[in-house]
């Protein structure tokens, strides 16, 4: 149904005969198009036009807002994540100088410098179990020998050493002590070795042979082959063929 | 004239204008889009958006404790833009503690050097060497300090990277089991062997970034994760190698010998405690060594053993019912064989000695006599079934399978001398598998080094092989054990072996060297201690050798640091005293 207001077409007024509303002296009627009132209903209102309108600014605000927000947490993101990361580097290096003074070079030059000793026998054992003490430490501390001996650390730390640890013996009494405890355990087995008449070690002389065969006696074996990127060189000893 | 012709006309009009814009828009949009689509993100994409490799860590190499023997470090290179260094003015300001300083570019490399540690003249030249490239290298591989150094002087061109290196804290402990890496990867060892467990692959990432740097939210893409390595675990425990690493280089330096191994094995499973070399590389200095040292002697270098072998001789014997432990020979001063003589290494008439005197004395002639009972070809059976001729089950890297040869080859003099240690060879490893198999019930175990491979996410793999074999009964071991307790008590080296409380088994060995350029053997001699500790329930082999030492050529050489490495593994492993004595045996008859 249209919603335009409606005029009636007028209808052309009769000639031959007067009209019903052709009255002598009835006054002049104004006509005005009036809405219905569904059609003033239907009418669309400025204010919620107004309405829309801010809403939908709104909601474009708070997306500015929302990004500004998310940006600058990305920024706050990016600070802490660096402060993390000096923090986990920092952690590295320090675990890096820990796992070098925990190693057993760097313990038994520092335990060598505190003066402590190895005891050189058997230990006894406590039986936690039951308090029973098992064997029999024969120690007198006259067997004690140094951590390193005289000789001081061979198993050598370059790491240790470009610290600046030192990792040699320090202390001059450890290492006299230490070379004298040393020079009688060799005196020691030199001596046992020269007393006993004929020490009974393996000696087959094919020096003999040697002259009579021709073929060696020894299997040989070489270093190993070139297809690996270090080849140990051979030992003096049993030669190729 | 009909408004509504003249609204329909503006309306067409209307309509034909806004088709004509679209049509413009999506033109231009398909020119883009399809046309030059490929051209426009080339030359955008590194513009905005940067891609950055993320390192995988190469995973640890721990012992049986869980002591770290190799571990990645982060270390960092220093990288500088030439193009980015040369500037119309030839100058920079930087903001340092809110103040705003200028400085020359010479200054800035001054600086740089300062803090780097490089020398001025050479960051010059770095930088020099091709001014139109956006990339190159200032300082590689520095550590955290001189990192931090060098972000504090804030020159704009200069940036930092992460470059992961790898490290030995225990130095040359276990060096020669670890191996090292060198500049193209992997050289020797476990480190080469197992690179397939510890090895770690690199990702990918990009991302946007601002132009100050931030990274834009939202658009990080990792294109390839990174995966790190595994962590190896050995069998070794490193404070325990230490101490025998110690140990045979003071008493090799004393008696001036020039290569020494020790090797001590777990029986029960056949897991290698500590394999010692000397000398030994320090993985974090290799050029410290020289080039034979540098992998593991013990696995890689055989050599004549001499007398140790005559315990495994014995054994067959008795596995094959020939023998028992006082079967009575009589030992005339020399054998002669096949044109050759064969003596011991002190003269004597003719002795009545039991199998263990034989051992006790540490008799060639005798031993001789009693391998006569059993054909070459069934001995030659044994010592394969020993290990011999053959690669260990560590299959390490250069190790040698010290190839044996058949018994149809042997001369009338080999025949004999193989029985005690000359005319055969084995590594120190196969040697000490030996005495492990001695001190298991005849039952010989996978000689093992790794442990496992633990994978990031949690699977093992590598895991050993525990499937034994039978070579000698359990009688025909446990009375060679016993004879070989008798050794200790009843031997020239009591003194010297003898621990208070425990039953140690052991055999001494003085073997010749064969001469180098030349057939028969010269003066030098490689002396060696092998033996088993706890008698009765043996739980560790150990084979000490000294080669060619100038100041004392017997095995006493040897005993003393026998002796300091069993008492260690006493304290180490806390092994127990013997229940049982040492049943005394008669040596003659």
């Amino acid at each position: 149904m249209s919603n335009l207001a409606v005029s009636l077409p007028a209808r052309a007024p009769r000639l031959d005969q007067p009209s019903p509303l052709d009255k002598p002296d009835a006054p002049q009627r104004r006509i005005e198009i009036v809405s219905t009132r569904s059609q003033r209903m239907a009418k669309p209102r400025p204010f919620y036009a107004l309405v829309a309108i801010s809403g939908l600014f709104v909601i474009f605000m708070v997306q500015l807002l929302l990004s500004i927000v998310v940006s600058d947490g990305a920024y706050q993101i990016s600070s802490l994540q660096n402060q993390q990361a000096d923090l986990v580097r920092s952690e590295q290096s320090l675990g890096e100088k820990v796992d070098l003074l925990a190693s057993t070079q760097s313990l038994a030059t520092k335990a060598e410098s505190l003066g402590m000793v190895l005891s050189g026998s058997a230990p006894a054992f406590l039986d936690l179990a039951d308090g029973s003490v098992v064997g029999e430490s024969s120690d007198t501390g006259a067997s004690a020998t140094g951590v390193l001996n005289a000789t001081g650390s061979l198993v050598p730390n370059s790491l240790l050493e470009l610290s600046g640890d030192d990792a040699t013996v320090t202390t001059e009494d450890a290492a006299a002590n230490a070379a004298a405890v040393a020079a009688t355990a060799a005196e020691d087995a030199n001596a046992e070795a020269i007393s006993v008449a004929g020490a009974p070690e393996a000696e087959a002389t094919t020096g003999s042979v040697a002259s009579t065969t021709t073929t060696d006696v020894v299997p040989t074996d070489t270093a190993p082959t070139a297809t690996d990127p270090v080849t140990p060189g051979g030992l003096p000893s049993p030669v190729t063929q | 004239m009909n408004n509504s012709r003249k609204a329909k006309r503006r309306m067409t009009l209307a309509i034909f204008g806004l088709l004509a814009v679209i049509s413009l828009f999506v033109g231009r949009l398909v020119d883009i889009q399809v046309v030059q689509a490929d051209q426009l993100n080339e030359a955008s994409a590194d513009k905005r958006s940067i891609g950055v490799t993320t390192y995988g860590v190469r995973g640890d190499i721990v012992d049986t404790n869980g002591v770290a023997l190799a571990d990645s470090v982060e270390r960092y290179d220093i990288t500088a833009s030439p193009k980015n260094s040369i500037t119309s003015t030839g100058t920079f300001t930087r903001t340092i503690d809110g103040e705003q300083v200028t400085s020359t570019r010479d200054e800035l490399i001054e600086e740089l050097a300062d803090a780097t540690g490089e020398t001025a003249a050479s960051i010059k030249a770095s930088l020099d060497a091709n001014p139109e490239s956006d990339f190159a290298y200032v300082a590689k591989k520095t550590t955290l300090a001189v990192r931090t150094a060098v972000r504090e002087l804030h020159i704009g061109w200069v940036t930092t990277q992460l470059n992961p290196d790898r490290t030995y804290p225990l130095g040359a402990v276990a060096g020669n089991l670890v191996g090292f890496i060198g500049t193209d990867g992997p050289q020797a060892g476990l480190e080469l062997s197992a690179n397939s467990c510890v090895a770690s692959t690199n990702g990918t990432q990009t991302y946007e970034r601002g132009a100050d740097g931030v990274r834009l939210p939202g658009s990080t893409v990792t294109t390839k994760d990174a995966i790190d390595g595994g962590t190896l675990k050995l069998t070794i425990d490193s404070d325990f190698q230490w101490f025998v690493q110690q140990a045979i280089a003071e008493q090799a330096e004393t008696i001036g010998a020039k290569w020494a191994t020790a090797v001590v094995v777990r029986v029960s499973d056949g897991h290698l405690m500590a394999v010692a070399d000397y000398p030994s590389v320090d993985p974090n200095d290799v050029n410290g060594v020289g080039v034979e040292s540098l992998g593991s002697l013990a696995f890689s270098t055989p050599y004549e053993p001499g007398s140790t072998f005559k315990a495994m001789t014995a054994a067959m014997l008795i596995d094959a019912g020939k023998i028992n432990q006082t079967t009575p020979i009589s030992a005339p001063p020399y054998l002669s064989v096949g044109g050759g003589i064969i003596k011991d290494v002190f003269s004597h008439g003719t002795m009545q000695w039991t199998t263990t005197g034989v051992l006790v004395n540490s008799s060639n002639i005798g031993i001789s006599i009693l391998s006569e009972k059993l054909s070459a070809a069934k001995r030659e059976k044994y010592m394969r079934a020993f290990g011999l001729g053959e690669k260990t089950a560590v299959d390490f890297n250069g190790e040698s399978p010290s190839p044996l040869r058949s018994s149809d080859d042997w001369d009338p003099i080999t025949e004999k001398a193989v029985a005690f240690g000359q005319g055969v060879t084995a590594t120190s490893v196969q040697v000490a598998s030996i005495y492990q198999t001695l001190g298991n019930d005849g039952v010989k175990m996978p000689l093992t080094l790794v442990e496992g491979c633990e994978m990031p996410d949690g699977t093992v793999t590598d895991l050993p092989d525990t499937e034994g074999t039978q070579v000698v009964s359990k009688d025909a071991a446990n009375d060679t054990v016993e004879m070989l307790e008798n050794v200790v008590t009843q031997g020239s080296l009591t003194a010297q072996l003898t621990i208070e409380g425990y039953n140690i088994a052991a055999k001494t060995g003085t073997a010749q060297v064969a001469k180098t350029n030349g057939v028969g053997y010269g003066t030098d001699r490689v002396v060696s201690v092998a033996g088993l500790i706890s008698g009765d329930d043996p739980q560790y082999a150990v084979v000490v050798t000294y080669g060619n030492p100038t100041t004392i050529k017997t095995s006493a050489a040897a005993a003393p640091t026998f002796k300091k490495i069993m008492t260690q593994i006493i304290k180490t492993f806390r092994v127990t005293p013997s229940t049982q004595s040492v049943p005394d045996l008669p040596a003659t008859w």
